[in-house]
């Protein structure tokens, strides 16, 4: 398949990270269920990277494999690699991979309502995160976490050290969540869908939050996971578009909204609404559903919602290639001498 | 909090009354009672007198031959004329300042009888509790870490297979098999402690001559031996009827402790803990322990309550002469205000153990303390 390095000239010499040819099977009922199929992309310093998609198309696993947090059983990393510089996390021992946890990579997820422990302090649990990486006494930690906390907009932080989530809103946790995630300065933070639990407002202000931390603060890269691409507009230097385990369209966030080549990718932006007509005209749906992992049909995954499908696409599985810049697709539309569909 | 606690205490009330209430009603219905006894003793000793030749006809009516002023003053005696809650109240008003009345067949205070008893009962109630605590956490983590495999189908199975034997039943298997004699004799049959320490022998004796041999050093060694085999008589003699204190609650703390640390593994929080970098030990043992805990202490009251109930039959099982086996045979002879008396503790405590049961499921979970 074609690779998706940047084109030499206008990227920076080495990306940060890089997921190589990533697979990742559940076993279930009737057999193994590839989530994540053949999923590569790069990550460079200081970028933030959006990946959408449909729920079930494999975000979630693909960036709980870059910290190894797939469930086993029952799920596996059946192949690739996942560079940080050159190291390849899939082939670290557990040991050396709980020293990346956290301190080289950290992440935050979707519930901030579940995702803290209801029974400790978030001092506890913040404290906790740096005491896990540096060792520094009781004391500093706390010092840390508190300033953490107070960057991250804790009101009066040293006094809430005390309290449990249970007496924080949902954002507030959010927030806390962040300050855990940040207070080892990772080189790379993974939010998956880090505002989907949240109310319009609220998540704005989170979202705006990570980018101010991201330029004032710890320049970490960030993958952000959405379904949403209008946070991946707002937010992100380039987005990666999945859908079935697999990666439909890589691009910048120009290509993207200006110029998205994959019949997937302009289903999803017609269904932004910001993207639709008059507010009186019904939002656009892509038709269909998302079929389950375990019956993905042959050829293109997309092709039993695809306008645009042939019989071609019921066979034969497009490659991902580069169309140009930096921006690739999976389409066999979109294939180097193949002639745009006429009907 | 405090609040929540003055309300739990104040609950205390009418549950504490609506089972005296009802114990109360069982005493002054059901045949053979202290009258029917105390009228019976009155017409032996008429008989023994001489002054009963009159008729056989009077043998299936005891009160046949009693003056009616006699029979009056004994109902009397026993608040038998007064209404059912007019007595109860008067029962009431007693048990408020700690009297519970006399024994009708030990002619000794309820409340004494209760006293002395009552620490041999907690020390065995206790142990079984705490060892069923101590066991139980542990290998239902062990069981949840290994779900699934063999160790924790074989572990299952023994464990629902003690779960399907009371307490006194196990109690009485044990002795035959391991006390009487008949297979084995490891264990004592009853008692709780070697009717003199000074019989424990080996030790103390062997001590003894090393005490000639070396006078300072001997003197200390036998004081610290005695003294450990001291406890281990004591353990010797408490080891069967802990075992089934100890069965009891044991099948279900287990499968409690795993279901909810299997249940717990599955939160988010777990993930979260794991991508800080936690140490998966740190992570079990704290993280997920401690939520775990939560229905395990929610128990625990009732756990006080199903050893105060075991204890009826264990102790009579076993001889041992707490307050369930006075309860127990004071049910056997009708000895009213025993049996109320041992009631009125054992509801107390069971009730005070909800508390504390409480008490510790808001330490653990702050959702409950802040509310
Ligand atoms: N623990 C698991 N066991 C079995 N299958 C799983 C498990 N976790 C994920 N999957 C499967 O992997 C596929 C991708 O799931 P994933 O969580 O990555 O989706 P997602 O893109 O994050 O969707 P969402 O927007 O709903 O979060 C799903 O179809 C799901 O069935
Ligand atoms: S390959 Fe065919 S089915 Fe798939 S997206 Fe392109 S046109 Fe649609
Ligand atoms: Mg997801």
């Amino acid at each position: 398949m074609a690779s998706i390095h940047h084109s030499a000239d206008n990227a920076p010499p080495r990306p940060l990270l890089q997921v190589r040819d990533l697979e990742v099977a559940f076993r279930v009922e009737h057999g193994l269920a590839r989530a994540v199929d053949g999923v590569s992309f790069d990550l460079a310093a200081g970028e933030v990277l959006g990946i959408v998609g449909e729920s079930g198309s494999g975000k979630s696993v693909t960036a709980l494999s870059i910290l190894r947090l797939i469930p086993d059983p029952p799920g596996k990393i059946s192949k690739g690699q996942i560079l940080l510089d050159d190291l390849d996390l899939l082939s670290l021992t557990y040991d050396q991979m709980r020293q990346i946890r956290g301190n080289e990579i950290a992440m935050i997820f979707q519930e901030p309502m579940t995702a803290l422990n209801p029974v400790f302090s978030i001092g506890m649990q913040v404290r906790e995160a740096v005491l896990t990486h540096a060792k520094i006494s009781k004391a500093e930690a706390t010092d840390r976490a508190v300033g953490m906390l107070e960057k991250v907009g804790i009101p009066s932080a040293r006094r809430r050290l005390h309290d449990y989530p249970h007496q924080f809103s949902g954002g507030m946790r959010q927030r806390v969540m962040i300050a855990m995630a940040l207070v080892c300065h990772p080189r790379i933070l993974i939010a998956d869908e880090p505002t989907t639990a949240l109310d319009v407002t609220t998540q704005s202000q989170i979202l705006d939050l990570m980018l101010e931390l991201k330029h004032h603060e710890s320049d970490a890269s960030i993958i952000l996971i959405t379904h949403d691409l209008g946070v991946v507009a707002e937010t992100c230097d380039r987005a990666v578009v999945m859908y079935g385990g697999k990666i439909q369209e890589v691009g910048t966030v120009q290509q993207i909204f200006a110029d998205a080549k994959h019949p997937y990718t302009e289903g999803l932006l017609a269904s932004l609404p910001a993207m639709a007509g008059p507010r009186d005209e019904q939002l656009y749906t892509i038709p269909g559903n998302v079929p389950s992992i375990m019956d993905m049909p042959s050829g293109c995954r997309f092709c039993t919602r695809c306008e645009h499908v042939t019989d071609r696409c019921r066979q034969e599985e497009p490659a991902l290639h580069e169309i140009g810049d930096g921006q690739f697709v999976r389409c066999h539309l979109l294939e180097p001498g193949s002639k745009p569909d006429s009907g | 909090m405090t609040t929540y606690f003055v309300r739990r205490l104040l609950l205390m009330i009418p549950t504490f009354l609506g089972v005296t209430m009802i114990a109360f009603a069982i005493t002054r219905v059901v045949p053979g009672g202290p009258l029917e006894r105390e009228i019976m003793q009155l017409r032996l000793g008429g008989v023994t007198s001489g002054e009963s030749g009159s008729g056989s006809s009077s043998v299936f009516d005891p009160t046949a031959d009693m003056s009616s002023e006699a029979l009056e003053q004994l109902r009397k005696n026993f608040d038998l004329d007064k209404p059912g809650y007019v007595a109860y109240f008067l029962w009431l008003k007693k048990i408020a300042v700690l009297d519970l009345g006399e024994s009708y067949l030990k002619r000794e205070p309820v409340w004494n009888l209760i006293v002395h008893r009552l620490p041999i009962s907690l020390t065995f109630g206790l142990s079984g509790f705490l060892l069923a605590y101590l066991i139980s956490i542990p290998l239902g983590i062990l069981k949840a870490l290994r779900h699934g495999t063999a160790f924790d189908f074989i572990s299952s199975t023994l464990v629902f297979i003690g779960y399907s034997i009371p307490g006194w039943a196990l109690g009485a298997l044990l002795l035959v098999f391991l006390a009487s004699g008949r297979f084995y004799d490891v264990f004592p049959l009853g008692n709780i402690k070697s009717s003199s320490y000074d019989d424990i022998p080996s030790l103390a004796k062997s001590i003894d001559d090393v005490d000639n041999v070396s006078d300072e050093f001997g003197t200390f060694e036998w004081e610290r031996l005695s003294f450990v085999s001291k406890v281990i008589d004591r353990v010797y003699h408490m080891f069967l009827p802990v075992v089934c204190y100890m069965m009891s609650m044991f099948a279900a703390l287990t499968i409690l402790t795993k279901n909810s640390l299997i249940d717990n593994l599955g939160q988010d929080y777990v993930r979260t803990a794991f991508a800080k970098g936690i140490s998966p030990a740190r992570v079990i043992l704290l993280h997920t322990l401690r939520n775990s805990l939560i229905p395990l202490a929610t128990g625990l009251g009732h756990a006080i309550s199903v050893v105060m109930a075991g204890s009826y039959l264990i102790e009579w099982v076993f001889n041992i002469d707490g307050i369930g086996y006075l309860g127990f045979t004071s049910i056997q002879q009708r000895d009213y205000t025993v049996v109320l008396g041992v009631l009125v503790v054992n509801t107390i405590l069971t009730l005070l153990g909800n508390i504390l049961s409480d008490f510790l499921y808001a330490m653990i979970d702050p959702r409950i303390r802040f509310e």
